[in-house]
């Protein structure tokens, strides 16, 4: 079984982007700073979607690239597929 | 770091060396390209603008003409006017001659007709040409080079892959003196407080969130939510969550060095170093002509599934991450970096690659757009066409 990646783009990330399609149980690898940590998939993640990498209060901030992309609007469990079914969008133009 | 490069007379270095046919209208594109098919070295600047707009338009359109001929790609530059049109044919005229380039132009009322007009014009066309041709490349420092960048037919890959890559292009380029133009309002839509922060001057950051405001209201005045429009249903199929993760993607292609400077569309950057925040609309044919009327020598194109358009005045380097696309469209990808997603190598290592192989096109080493003549380009104006 070839191994299962997620990609971790900046040091504060909560959140990693997978870049296969997982399947709940799966173990995803994120490589980042040259060190790898493994993680359980808590549910199907698709090619392109993202996967907790812990555990994020219901309020608490999702981020990606170092900022915050939207706000969790449940707890979401290290390991859980992160979307629009859990965390919403707080942009507004000011 | 060097490359070398074409002197200009206002100080300026080009990657390219060719004469621009510009119409300050295009009524008489017909004629630009007729020049083109027949004086070697040429390349038409066909746009559909000059007429017929508000005077805000008028005015960005005479700037960008002004400041297409100003890049230091073009080594001399005929206009090509109807005689009719709203941009001024004298202002353009004018704002050119200040590069110090040699400058000729004709007109099609004066001059009788479209046969005349061809003749005349492909004779200056060609006297330039020669002129041309005997400017050498010579070594140049980076501070005299100047990359823009673009993503056009995004997919997942290129927040993950090519843009950031070419972040790491933008932090090597910038840090060696050299001058970096970020633009698409619509993709930092939802970034514009990350890149604020990342402003050097408050004014800067201000300008930032006034160019994402100003689109935003241009969408309301025609009743459209634009930031719905952002994250598209195929996005969200893919995994993009939020209209800031989207942007934040986009926003890669400058990481987190700092900004120096911001640039309204039309107006130009004279490589004055450091990482720029272009007001370039997303679509690509009045998209690169900002970068290019900015003074970019070229541009760094991130594509996922594979944009093919080039630009008349600048290279385009195709970038890609999606290993699919790499292979599928090879006639129109310059530069794979799907190693990344593949885990066979780091953003940084990738970045290091593109960053010499932009020197290297900046030297002269063709694009593929370039060689399949795959080109267009267009003016912005914010409208209505009256």
């Amino acid at each position: 079984m070839p191994i299962k990646y997620a990609k971790k783009i900046s040091e504060k990330d909560n959140v990693a982007t997978c870049v296969a399609d997982i399947s709940k149980g799966e173990i995803v690898t994120v490589k980042f700073d040259g060190a790898e940590t493994q993680y359980t998939a808590l549910s199907d993640i698709p090619f392109g979607h993202k996967i907790a990498l812990q555990d994020i209060d219901k309020d608490g901030e999702v981020i990606k690239y170092g900022v915050s992309i939207g706000k969790a609007s449940e707890a979401i469990p290290k390991g859980q597929w992160v979307h629009c079914h859990n965390c919403i969008d707080t942009y507004e133009v000011k | 770091m060097d490359f070398y490069g074409f002197p200009r007379p206002d100080g300026q270095v080009g990657a390219r060396n060719f004469i621009a046919l510009i119409p300050t209208t295009g009524c008489v594109n017909t004629v630009a390209l007729q020049i083109e098919k027949l004086v070697d070295n040429t390349r038409a600047f066909c746009h559909t603008k000059g007429c017929l707009y508000p005077p805000g338009d008028t005015k960005r359109v005479t700037n960008t003409l002004i400041n297409l001929a100003n890049n230091p790609n073009v080594a001399g530059a005929l206009l090509i006017g109807l005689g009719c049109e709203m941009v001024n044919f004298d202002e353009v005229m004018e704002g050119c001659k200040k590069s110090g380039k040699p400058i000729r132009g004709v007109q099609l009322h004066k001059l009788g007709g479209h046969l005349e007009t061809v003749f005349e014009g492909a004779k200056l066309a060609a006297e330039l040409v020669l002129e041309a041709s005997k400017i050498r490349r010579e070594k140049f420092g980076l501070d005299k080079l100047c990359f823009c960048t673009k993503c056009g037919s995004s997919d997942t890959t290129s927040g993950l892959s090519a843009n950031l890559a070419v972040g790491e292009v933008c932090r090597l380029m910038t840090a060696a003196g050299g001058t970096f133009v970020q633009g698409e309002i619509c993709d930092i839509m939802g970034g514009e407080y990350a890149l604020k922060d990342l402003c050097v001057h408050k004014e800067d950051g201000d300008k930032i969130v006034g160019y994402v405001k100003d689109l935003y209201n241009r969408g309301l005045a025609v009743g459209a939510d634009v930031r719905g429009d952002q994250v598209t249903t195929g996005n969200r199929d893919g995994g993009l969550t939020t209209l800031t993760e989207k942007a934040m993607g986009a926003n890669a292609k400058g990481q987190e060095c700092p900004i120096v400077g911001t640039i309204d569309y039309g107006n130009h950057v004279k490589c004055l170093g450091g990482r720029n925040i272009i007001s370039t609309p997303g679509h690509g044919f009045e998209n690169l002509t900002g970068g290019a009327a900015a003074g970019a020598q070229l541009i760094l194109f991130t594509t996922g599934r594979g944009a093919p358009n080039g630009h008349p005045c600048i290279p385009a380097i195709k970038l890609c991450g999606n290993t699919k696309t790499v292979k599928n469209l090879s006639e129109h990808i310059d530069f794979a970096v799907d190693s990344i997603i593949n885990e066979e190598e780091t953003v940084a290592q990738a970045g290091e690659r593109l960053f010499e192989f932009a020197i290297d096109v900046a030297n002269g080493t063709l694009t593929k757009a370039e060689i399949l003549k795959f080109t267009g380009m267009d003016i912005l104006t914010y409208g209505p066409t009256l």
